[in-house]
Order: C-alpha cells, then sequence, then structure tokens
C-alpha cells in the first residue's frame, strides 16, 4: 500500500472522486429522465437511476436487476476498502483489512439483517426472474398459513372433537408442520451465517498468505476477487457438510409437508365448491399414460408379429418363384425331387 | 509490507471508471435487440408429443456413413450445443463430414407428470434411434450423450447393444456420490417421493435457483460484476446474453422421471452399485460393450471429473477412450478452446471407428 500521501489530501481526493462520479450519473439520468440522482445518498441511489432508465425496455430486465445487484454490492465493498485505505497512513494488516471487507458488507443500502452475512444477501440476491428458490415457493402460500395460523393458533394442543374435528384437526397438523419448517429454516440460516463467519477467516488466511512481494494484492478488483475465493470456499466447506446435508433436507422436506397440507385445504374448499381438484387431473393423466404405455407396447408387439408373419411369406414367396423358374427336365430330376421331398419333411 | 499493494489514487479512479462504464452502458444497452440462438439450418424429421427430433444441415453432404444422434439432458435446452455461429459443437462437426441429428425434448407441462425413465429412455429415445437407423437404412448408429443425456444414453446402449455402434459422452455423471458433487450431496437428504407429490413436476425455476446456489457469489455476484467490464462491446454483451438467456430457457422437470433419476441415481447410486432398472430392463454398464468416447471437463462444478471417470472401470468395453478437457461444464461448447478441441476429437476417434 503506498502511504505518501496526507490523510487530508485523500479526502479531497474522495470528494473530487465523488463529484466525478455524480457528474457521470447525472449526465446519463438527467437527460433520460429529466431528474438527477440525490447526492444525499451516494452510490447506490445513483445505480437506482440508472437502472430505472430502463423500466420500459422489458428486454434484458433479468440481466440488469443481477447486474444491478451485483454492482450495487461491489461498490460498496469499494467503497469500503478504498475509504479504509484512504484513512491509513500506513500499511494494513490482514484484519484490518478484512474488518474493512466486513464492514463493506454492512453498507447503507444493504438490508440491516444481512449485515456481517454476505453468503445470505448472495442467497437471496438469487431469487428473481427464472430462479425461485425455497422462500420464493413459501411465498406462495404465506396467505393460506396466515388463515390458518389465526385459526389454529389458540387451537394447537386442544383436543379435536365435535363437528369440526376433522377441519380442526387438519388445521392443527398444517400450523404444526409451519413451525416445523421455521425451525429447519432457521437452522438453515445459522448455517449460512456460519458460513459467512468462515469466509471472513479465510480471506484473512489468504490475505496472510500475500504478504511476500510479488504475490501481493494490487487492486481493489483482485482483492474483491480474493474474497468471492474465500466465500465459495467457506461456503462449500459448510454445504458439504453431513449438517448442511441434514438441514437442507429438512428444509425441503418440512416445506413440502406445509405445502401438501395447504394443498389439502385448497382441494378440499374446490370440491365443497364442485370445483375440479389437481388429485383429479392427476388421475386422469397418470391413466392416459398407462392406457398410451399399453397401446404403445401392444401395438409394437403386434407389429413385430406381423413383421416375422410377413418375412415368413416372402420366404415362401421366394421359394416358390424358385420353383417356378426351374426348368421342366430339371424340376423332374429325380435327385432334384428328392430335395423337394426331403424339404417338404422339415 | 503487508498484502496489499493498492494505489488509492488508482483505486479510486478504478471505482470511477466502474461507474462510468456502468453509466455509459445505458445506450448499449437499449440498442440490443432480443438475442437469437443457433447456427446451423436444420429439418424435422418426427414429432412425438413434445419432442421433436431434428436433422441438421451442414453446408455440403455429410461424408459419414453412420450418424450421430445427440440426447441431451431434460434440464436446460439442447441449443447450447449450437448456440451461436462461432460457437458450436454441431456446426464444427458438420463441417467435418458428420451427420448429426438431436432430440429436443420440449417443455413438459403436468400432462407430462407421469412420463417416467422408461417412457424416455426405452420409448422416446428408442424411437428416435429407429428413425434415424431407419432412415440411414442402418442398423446401428452413433449416440452423443450430454450429462443427464449422457447417463440416459449409457441406460440406453446397455440394453440395446444391437442399436448403438460407438456411444460418445460428454459431462456425463457415472458415480453420484464422489465427495465433491455439492449438487448430489443435498439431494441425500431430501425425501423426494414428498417432494414430488406435492410439487407434480419439478419448476424449471427451482431448479435453476438449486444450480445457482451451488457457487453463490461467483454465479450471482462476480459474474455480473465481470459484465461491466464488457459493457461497452456489444458482440461480447450479445455473447453474454445469449448464455444469460440459455441458463434461464429452462423446461419443468416431468415429476415421475425426476423422482426415479433422484432415487436410482441420486441417492442409490445404482449405476455404480448395480440394482438399476428401467422399465422391464435391467441395466448393467458391463452390457455397454461398444466403444466409448468419454470427454468431461476438469473444473466442472456440477458434473466433477470424478464423477464421469469411473465409467472406464465399470464399462464393459474393451475399446474406451477419456479426454479431459481443461474447462467447466458450459465452456466444454462455448469456449475457444472448446471449438479447437472437442468437435476434432470426436471425429477422428468416429473416423477410427467408423
Amino acid at each position: 500500500m503506498s502511504d505518501k500521501k496526507p490523510t487530508q489530501d485523500w479526502a479531497h481526493d474522495w470528494q473530487a472522486l465523488q463529484k466525478q462520479y455524480w457528474n457521470a450519473w447525472q449526465d446519463v439520468t438527467r437527460n433520460a429522465t429529466g431528474a438527477a440522482p440525490d447526492p444525499a445518498t451516494p452510490w447506490h441511489e445513483g445505480l437506482e437511476q440508472w437502472s430505472r432508465l430502463f423500466a420500459d425496455s422489458g428486454k434484458q430486465n433479468e440481466t440488469l436487476d443481477r447486474l444491478l445487484a451485483g454492482a450495487k454490492g461491489y461498490m460498496a465493498l469499494m467503497q469500503s476498502m478504498i475509504a479504509a485505505a484512504g484513512n491509513k497512513t500506513g500499511g494494513m494488516d490482514p484484519k484490518a483489512w478484512t474488518d474493512a471487507m466486513r464492514q463493506g458488507f454492512s453498507m447503507p443500502g444493504v438490508d440491516a439483517l444481512l449485515h456481517g452475512n454476505p453468503l445470505a444477501k448472495m442467497l437471496r440476491d438469487i431469487g428473481g426472474p427464472g430462479a425461485q428458490g425455497f422462500d420464493q415457493l413459501s411465498a406462495n402460500f404465506a396467505p393460506f398459513l396466515q388463515q390458518a395460523k389465526s385459526e389454529s393458533l389458540s387451537w394447537l394442543g386442544v383436543p379435536a372433537f365435535g363437528y369440526a374435528r376433522e377441519h380442526q384437526e387438519h388445521y392443527q397438523k398444517m400450523a404444526a408442520a409451519f413451525v416445523e419448517f421455521q425451525d429447519a429454516v432457521n437452522r438453515y440460516n445459522a448455517l449460512i451465517l456460519k458460513s459467512s463467519q468462515r469466509s471472513f477467516e479465510i480471506f484473512e488466511n489468504k490475505l496472510g498468505e500475500r504478504d511476500e512481494p510479488g504475490r501481493q494484492i494490487d487492486s481493489p478488483r483482485a482483492l474483491y476477487d480474493l474474497w468471492v475465493d474465500a466465500a465459495e470456499e467457506a461456503y462449500a466447506e459448510i454445504a458439504l457438510s453431513d449438517e448442511f446435508r441434514a438441514v437442507y433436507g429438512d428444509v425441503v422436506n418440512a416445506q413440502m409437508r406445509v405445502r401438501s397440507h395447504v394443498q389439502a385445504e385448497v382441494e378440499r374448499i374446490g370440491t365443497d365448491l364442485g370445483m375440479p381438484t389437481r388429485t383429479e387431473l392427476n388421475s386422469v393423466h397418470k391413466r392416459l399414460h398407462e392406457l398410451r404405455r399399453a397401446h404403445k407396447n401392444g401395438s409394437d408387439e403386434r407389429v413385430a408379429e406381423l413383421e416375422r408373419e410377413v418375412a415368413a411369406l416372402r420366404g415362401e414367396v421366394a421359394t416358390l418363384k424358385r420353383a417356378r423358374s426351374m426348368p421342366a427336365n430339371v424340376v423332374a430330376h429325380p435327385k432334384h425331387k428328392a430335395v423337394k421331398a426331403a424339404k417338404g419333411r422339415k | 509490507m503487508g498484502p496489499l499493494r493498492i494505489d488509492p489514487l488508482k483505486a479510486m479512479d478504478e471505482a470511477l471508471k466502474f461507474n462510468q462504464r456502468l453509466a455509459a452502458s445505458f445506450k448499449t444497452l437499449r440498442s440490443l435487440d432480443e438475442v437469437d440462438y443457433g447456427a446451423s439450418a436444420k429439418e424435422e424429421i418426427y414429432r412425438e408429443d413434445k419432442l421433436v427430433l431434428y436433422r441438421f444441415k451442414g453446408k455440403d453432404k455429410p461424408s459419414a456413413k453412420v450418424p450421430i444422434l445427440i440426447v441431451y439432458a431434460l434440464v436446460n435446452r439442447p441449443y447450447m450445443v449450437d448456440l451461436q455461429d462461432d460457437r458450436s459443437l454441431v456446426k464444427n462437426l458438420l463441417a467435418m463430414g458428420e451427420d448429426v441429428y438431436l432430440i429436443d425434448w420440449g417443455y413438459p407441462d403436468q400432462s407430462d407428470r407421469y412420463l417416467t425413465l422408461d417412457d424416455y429412455i426405452n420409448g422416446y429415445i428408442d424411437r428416435c434411434v429407429d428413425a434415424v437407423a431407419h432412415r440411414h437404412k442402418l442398423g446401428k448408429i452413433n449416440l452423443l450423450g450430454i450429462c443427464q443425456g449422457g447417463a440416459f444414453s449409457l441406460c440406453y446402449a446397455a440394453t440395446h447393444r444391437d442399436k448403438v455402434k460407438n456411444l460418445i459422452t460428454m459431462v456425463t455423471p457415472v458415480d453420484f456420490h464422489t465427495p465433491d458433487n455439492m449438487l448430489s450431496h443435498w439431494t441425500r437428504g431430501m425425501d423426494v417421493d414428498l417432494f414430488i407429490d406435492t410439487l407434480g413436476n419439478v419448476p424449471a425455476d427451482l431448479m435453476n435457483w438449486c444450480y445457482l446456489t451451488l457457487k453463490p457469489v461467483r454465479l450471482n455476484q462476480q459474474k455480473y460484476i465481470g459484465l461491466v467490464d464488457i459493457l461497452d462491446n456489444k458482440a461480447e454483451l450479445e455473447n453474454f446474453l445469449r448464455m444469460e438467456k440459455w441458463i434461464f430457457d429452462s423446461p419443468d422437470q416431468a415429476g415421475e422421471a425426476f423422482r426415479q433419476f433422484i432415487k436410482d441415481f441420486y441417492q442409490a447410486n445404482k449405476l455404480v452399485k448395480g440394482g438399476l432398472t428401467i422399465g422391464d430392463k435391467d441395466v448393467s454398464l458391463k452390457d455397454v460393450t461398444m466403444p466409448i468416447l468419454n470427454i468431461f471437463a476438469e473444473q466442472d462444478h456440477l458434473v466433477p471429473p470424478s464423477a464421469s471417470r469411473p465409467l472406464k472401470q465399470l464399462a464393459g468395453t474393451k475399446d474406451y477412450t477419456e479426454l479431459a478437457f481443461k474447462g467447466g461444464h458450459i465452456g466444454i461448447y462455448v469456449s475457444g478452446r472448446a471449438q479447437r478441441e472437442v468437435p476434432g476429437a470426436i471425429h477422428d476417434w468416429l473416423a477410427k471407428r467408423a
């Protein structure tokens, strides 16, 4: 790290950079939207403004959403690292840089719940057009759960009896399944937090290995790439553990149990209203596939049988043709008669 | 000394340039058309349900006597093998004189939920093989299976030896229980019966999400930071967007086939351990006796090389060839190195076994 410049000069340069930065954004956004970004919320607001320029494009929006999310995170890190470098007149040790990196995940614009937990943020950001995780799947049945919760919380643990016994039992099971699901999600989140913490440890170790001349890092991008390596390594360590396998399975299985309870409830309502249900449609599809298979197999066998019959008939026709084309004296020759007789015995 | 030698002025300049590039990209991005794919002309020669069997047409008539049928995976779309003019396995094979066919599985919907592996392998693939063989008046053709399609091709070749002359497997998982296989590791805690009984078909978006969570930072952030570097290059940007389109253009998975694939391949690892049955046919890799060319990617995070390599020991063939490609699961089709190395390797290998 170069440390020849006094600290106050860094502050000046930083302000100059911000100015250039805003000029760049303002040029673009003013022309396109007639509005300038608000300099009170640096960096992130500029990126937001930029993304709004594409609001009507519809074409590449999925990629732009992902680009924006990535750029925001990266800019937050960059800002943190540059500020750390600028405020430090001496060299920084790996721990100080790791702290600066950690700080980068707690910048304005980053969800407070995800502070210090970059892997949780990455996993959450994956959800979007074209990629829907278990979070999004569970959002689909959330309205039903709200109703179930409101109806069943007071019933939980109370023995079901009377006219609405089955209904009450069903809601109790659904609520219990949801509690299990939440518990599994909490255990999953705890493991992701653990992998985030581990990523900083690995990052610090990796930085420690870069002390020697020739191996030092000379740009924020290279520093970021090193952090990505550390984060992926930490995540892989956790994700390949037996504990993660069990917890991941629990999250999926618990969510499927909640979902199946919700489906059963929707089907019950559908049946009450005389509407066709998923189960009924599945039965039809299943029968159709079975019929189709039976038909195909049957027709395959019939075709094979016909092919054998045609081959046999062709053979007979060929034999007859050969016999007919032979000269009469050959046919009449006793030796040939004997051959024909022998063939006939076969 | 410290681990960093970052000149703060240069660092600030880097930050500024990052933003300037992003800001200036507005014009480039707005000028882009919807990206398209496909480099080679093709004709439909067979259709069944949502499946279409295509024959690709090169500039010249094929010189190869035995055609290749490409069996792609059910996940993602098969146009990856013919993505664009300068990134096409198919185009390169055609230029070398190969005759190339491809099964496009289409997009299954809920009416396909009960399609089984038997339907796919002993049904669809078998009828496509028959259609190609019949067209060329041949008893056997060459099969090129990719990823999951490679596993299907192995099953097919083991049970239909009389119809497969040469088998090429690309990035094909064989041993699903290697310690570095994250996807397999996760599926082993899942109750797949409950999963399919509840979901029916497996939503494509959920599949995509699972793949992205294998490397969440690299695939969801670092890749897009890298995108900023090429935002001012229209051609590069179009390449990127074409890949993005492919990544997120995924079909839902037919429920029953998915159930069996996860149970028998991912969870029970039956290709290695034995006991695999598809329909009424027992599948043993010992019955794969035709020549095999097994191509895998050394940096493949979806199908690690360790998952592909065991084919050498498990297959019954005496003519086994391996090609380790320096790249990843996708790079094996689209990288510059892939264009130079993979089609030529396939063509040369087939030529020796024509």
